[in-house]
């Protein structure tokens, strides 16, 4: 679905963001990016959205049908959440009676269907989140990128948010690439888990997750979750 | 109610202090310099043709006044919306929107006059001058000012940039098209008032007015006058407040009210 060769970026100002960095997701697949802050995972996500170029190095991807989560949910907050999850169908030229069934169906899928006309400002902040959720769903892209979605949110807010996330990658069958700082986050979501070094980005290693999906809240609690994450730890303290 | 009684207050306040230094500190023959409040209500409000008189040059410099916001406004916004779309574009048209702001409007009058005459199309014209630079300057600010998360967005499923225009910054730049609108309105009726002072020819403004009552020594007129062009600009004021109020009811400058559930 995404495949990433020797990718290097540099900014124009001269930071080496990304330095040789490979990596292949299949279809249907979930794979988790930790690293440190700075090292270069946000920029890693936005090269294979294709919203960065590489200075060199090659990205493909299999489907232009790609799904973005900010790190902030990125409502338009003089549109309705409806209206807002249509925006995406809406910029792709889908007519306005498909892409309201289509906003609403995705709003159904994380439980705001309630919510539907009131505006943003109005919601919490796991509630903004869902909408963002439900805006990138809405299209039911083949490839999801996740760019930190839970940063912005208390402790319980963001587990509860995994949850969810984890049931739609479970229901929607996408492709899916997460990049985070939470190591319990990673190891949750991930069937794999790249680890990065600090700046400029490079692959640490790679941990497989032999979790079983759907995974249940509660696995976090499980001693095979813990070692997994002790060696993602272990992995991020020797860069 | 309770936005209005301190400003009844500071109102009541003025008008006593008005009269104190116009009845004890303003000798009797020289009262034409600070007539009373009383006077003033008395000769330009209550006289039926002197009323006439005011709000007919009141009506003028409104109508002035509009004219040139509305052109302002027009052309404002699409000088922003230009240099909006190119860096370079900013460099080359934006230090003529800053010399329009400092170029003192004197300097041009005699300009103005010889090119448009010293009527109606002047007096609109200095509107627009004095008028322009804020809705240029806001626009730009509100129109730059959009988050890059929600430019990548669009970006990302090939919005073009006038999808982006419409779709994403005016309607983010609002708040600020407003302000800008709202300090431009007040700046109209000063550009008004301005205008008349130097454009004389045709049906007297309320500048006009300002200017020939001092000299037959009609100090309650004048005052009248004052007032009115001063009600004037805070009418336009407030109601491009209550514009901006209904326009961007969801800008977090406007309400601030409590979220409706939980974190669910």
């Amino acid at each position: 679905m995404l495949t990433i060769e020797d990718l290097r970026l540099q900014y124009p100002n001269g930071t080496l963001a990304i330095d040789s960095i490979s990596l292949h997701l299949k279809a249907g697949e979930f794979v988790a990016v930790v690293g440190p802050s700075g090292c270069g995972k946000s920029t890693l996500l936005r090269a294979a959205a294709g919203l960065l170029q590489p200075t060199s190095g090659t990205i493909s991807r299999k489907t232009d049908d790609v799904g973005f989560v900010f790190q902030d949910p990125t409502l338009l907050p003089w549109r309705s959440v409806l209206r807002n999850v249509e925006l995406v169908a809406e910029l792709r030229g889908v007519s306005k009676a498909d892409r309201r069934g289509m906003a609403l169906a995705a709003l159904e899928k994380v439980g705001l269907a309630e919510v539907a006309k009131h505006k943003p400002r109005t919601l919490s902040g796991g509630m903004r989140m869902r909408v963002s959720l439900a805006r990138t769903l809405a299209t039911q892209p083949s490839l999801m990128l996740f760019d930190e979605p839970f940063s912005a949110v208390d402790e319980l807010t963001r587990g509860r948010l995994c949850d969810d996330l984890m049931a739609l990658f479970a229901a929607e069958h996408f492709a899916g690439l997460l990049v985070t700082h939470s190591i319990a986050e990673a190891v949750y979501l991930g069937g794999r888990v790249l680890v990065m070094s600090g700046r400029p980005g490079r692959l640490l290693g790679e941990i497989e997750v032999p979790l079983d999906y759907p995974r249940k809240p509660s696995i976090r609690f499980d001693p095979a979750f813990a070692e997994l994450t002790s060696r993602v730890y272990a992995l991020l303290e020797g860069s | 109610m309770k936005r209005l009684f301190p400003a009844s207050v500071v109102f009541a306040i003025v008008i006593g202090i008005w009269y104190l230094a116009s009845t004890v500190f303003v000798d009797e023959g020289l009262r034409f310099l600070l007539p009373t409040p009383d006077a003033v209500v008395r000769t330009a409000f209550l006289n039926q043709s002197n009323l006439e008189e005011l709000l007919a040059g009141l009506a003028l410099s409104a109508r002035v006044a509009l004219t040139g916001l509305v052109l302002a406004t027009v052309i404002g916004l699409v000088w922003a919306i230009v240099m909006s779309q190119a860096r370079w574009l900013e460099h080359s048209l934006y230090p003529y929107a800053v010399m329009l702001q400092t170029v003192p409007i004197l300097a041009l009058v005699p300009l103005i006059g010889y090119w448009f005459g010293f009527g109606f199309s002047s007096r609109v014209l200095t509107c627009v001058l004095i008028a322009l630079f804020p809705i240029v300057a806001n626009t730009l600010f509100g129109l730059r000012s959009v988050d890059p998360a929600l430019r990548d967005l669009f970006a990302l499923h090939g919005a073009g940039r006038l999808t982006l225009l419409v779709k994403l910054q005016l309607p983010a730049a609002l708040p600020a098209i407003l302000t800008g609108l709202r300090i431009s309105a007040g700046a109209a009726v000063i550009g008004a008032v301005v205008g008349d002072f130097f454009f004389q020819q045709g049906q007297a403004g309320i500048g006009n007015l300002i200017y020939i009552y001092p000299r037959r020594l009609q100090s309650e007129m004048l005052f009248g006058a004052v007032i009115l062009a001063s009600l004037l600009g805070l009418a336009v004021f407030w109601l491009f407040g209550f514009v901006a109020r209904l326009a961007t009811g969801w800008h977090e400058s406007q309400l601030n009210p409590q979220p409706t559930g939980g974190t669910k």
